[in-house]
């Protein structure tokens, strides 16, 4: 396998089954082999194929309900295909949602040390970051306090400070961007050029058009489980408000 | 395999934060904390003591030491057992949003269990210092049961806490089976108090070789059983890697199960 490529997605299929009831015990599943088992499948992905270089900024973009989010989860190994296979190349970081894996209870400062670990961070490599991502996070006195007298806005600057700087060479993110103030934002999205132009490889899920045309140099329409369009940010966008406007 | 070992080595701060955390959990917002895992041992020691000593006249001399070396150790495998049926779906939170090597979770039970007896195991010591007996030279086995007892517990709990993902019964049910192996080895009576057709049950529970060895180093003070403890820790070695096999397998579906 070539180096070149960070991300290779071949040909991944994902089905989830819905349960509408769940049998979770042994008599429950009994009781469902006899009855008619109520169970619906949907699928997600329908032969996704992807292959993202290394440097690339790419963004996915479509509809609710397109495949995006599942797209990156399966990415993150959080989920497994049902067919097909997700090859990654080097260290990955995921932001899938606000400040999974934060303890309330721990103040930010405690929550930056294990939620840097759950990021595969020893403590001495958290001890060398850990001035720059209060920095970053711009928690200042705060950062002492428990998370969950944190604000919405104040959680996802400290989730974002520290995923953006574990050093990942592949960084997956579920839109969030979208809960803090402009100034934030406008210095996330410097961050990302830095990553950038450092060859970090990023995938991101966003519906912010103006976002995606800031940052990304190709973008992705997922539309219904299958690629709709893969090109240039430019063409993807224009040709993806044409559709959905 | 080896990648199994490297992505372990990799995110062994999480295993670190993660057993700190599961031990300072375990007491948090009790009024005694941290002496818990002092009294709890010896107030079960106690009820032991006044029901087959005092009650039941249960021969055995010294019989406080005698329980004392076969409950702290069964103390340790079981609640490592009945906490790792527990902690996916405890953790479902964090496993459905972020990765990292899942393993981790039953091993930092393991783990966290293990230091706690290894504080527990001052109370035996106590018991033996003060109840006359001394410590023996023996001691020096005492890392190599230990080790037994870890891998062991290592490949039941990746086999339970990936199974209960799927089926909660497991929960419930190791309750019970727990309860029923407590009185298949030999804790409150001596092994050799069992009569012979029933001897079969003991030669085939892990967890016999285990007490007996602690019993053997602490309470009678002769050598331990190596070649029976080289065996178990051979067999655990082949559990745990059975163990990792349908863990992994199982894992895949984790999130989507939780």
């Amino acid at each position: 396998m070539s180096e070149e490529y960070k991300i290779i997605v071949k040909d991944v299929y994902k089905t989830f089954n819905v349960y509408l009831d769940k049998a979770n015990t042994i008599k429950e599943k009994l009781l469902f082999l006899f009855s008619r088992n109520k169970k619906e499948k949907r699928e997600v992905l329908k032969g996704i194929n992807l292959k993202i270089k290394k440097g690339e900024v790419v963004a996915l973009i479509g509809t609710n309900g397109s495949g995006k989010s599942t797209l990156l989860k399966l990415m993150t190994k959080i989920i497994y295909p049902n067919k097909g296979e997700i090859i990654t190349n080097g260290k990955l970081t995921s932001l899938l949602e606000l400040g999974a894996g934060f303890h309330p209870d721990f103040s930010g400062r405690e929550n930056i040390y294990f939620n840097a670990s759950i990021f595969g961070l020893t403590k001495k490599e958290i001890d060398k970051r850990i001035d720059q991502i209060i920095e970053f996070s711009e928690l200042g006195q705060y950062i002492d306090n428990p998370v969950r007298t944190y604000s919405s806005g104040m959680y996802m600057r400290l989730a974002f400070s520290v995923a953006i700087n574990v050093d990942a060479d592949i960084l997956l993110i579920d839109e969030i961007l979208s809960v803090g103030d402009e100034h934030f934002q406008n210095k996330c999205y410097n961050k990302m050029r830095d990553l950038k132009d450092q060859g970090k490889t990023m995938v991101f899920v966003t519906h912010s058009m103006q976002a995606v045309k800031q940052l990304c140099d190709r973008a992705v329409w997922l539309c219904d489980g299958k690629i709709k369009m893969d090109g240039s940010t430019e063409d993807v966008v224009d040709e993806y408000i044409k559709e959905t406007k | 395999m080896i990648n199994v070992f490297k992505n372990l080595y990799n995110y062994r701060e999480l295993l670190k934060t993660n057993v700190k955390k599961e031990i300072r959990g375990k007491y948090k917002n009790s009024f005694l904390g941290v002496l818990w895992s002092f009294l709890n041992p010896l107030l079960q020691i106690l009820v032991y003591a006044i029901v087959f000593q005092m009650i039941l006249k249960n021969p055995q001399e010294n019989y406080a030491i005698f329980i004392c070396c076969g409950l702290i150790p069964w103390t340790f495998f079981s609640s490592a057992i009945s906490r790792s049926a527990f902690t996916m779906v405890e953790n479902g939170n964090l496993l459905k949003k972020v990765y990292f090597p899942r393993e981790i979770l039953p091993i930092s039970i393991v783990t966290s269990e293990a230091v706690n007896f290894l504080i527990s195991t001052i109370i035996i010591i106590a018991f033996v210092i003060f109840g006359g007996l001394g410590l023996s030279k023996y001691i020096v086995f005492y890392p190599l049961v230990l080790l037994a007892q870890y891998l062991l517990l290592i490949a039941i709990s990746l086999i339970v806490s990936s199974i209960s993902v799927y089926v909660r019964d497991l929960q419930h049910l190791i309750g019970v089976a727990l309860q029923l192996l407590f009185y298949a080895t030999p804790i409150v009576y001596a092994a050799d108090a069992i009569p012979a057709d029933f001897q079969w049950i003991l030669k085939l529970n892990p967890m016999t070789y285990i007490i007996e060895a602690y019993r053997d180093m602490f309470y009678t003070q002769t050598t331990v059983d190596v070649s029976a403890l080289l065996i178990l820790i051979a067999i655990s070695l082949v559990g745990c890697v059975i163990g990792y096999m349908i863990f992994n397998k199982l894992q895949k579906g984790f999130a989507e199960q939780l």
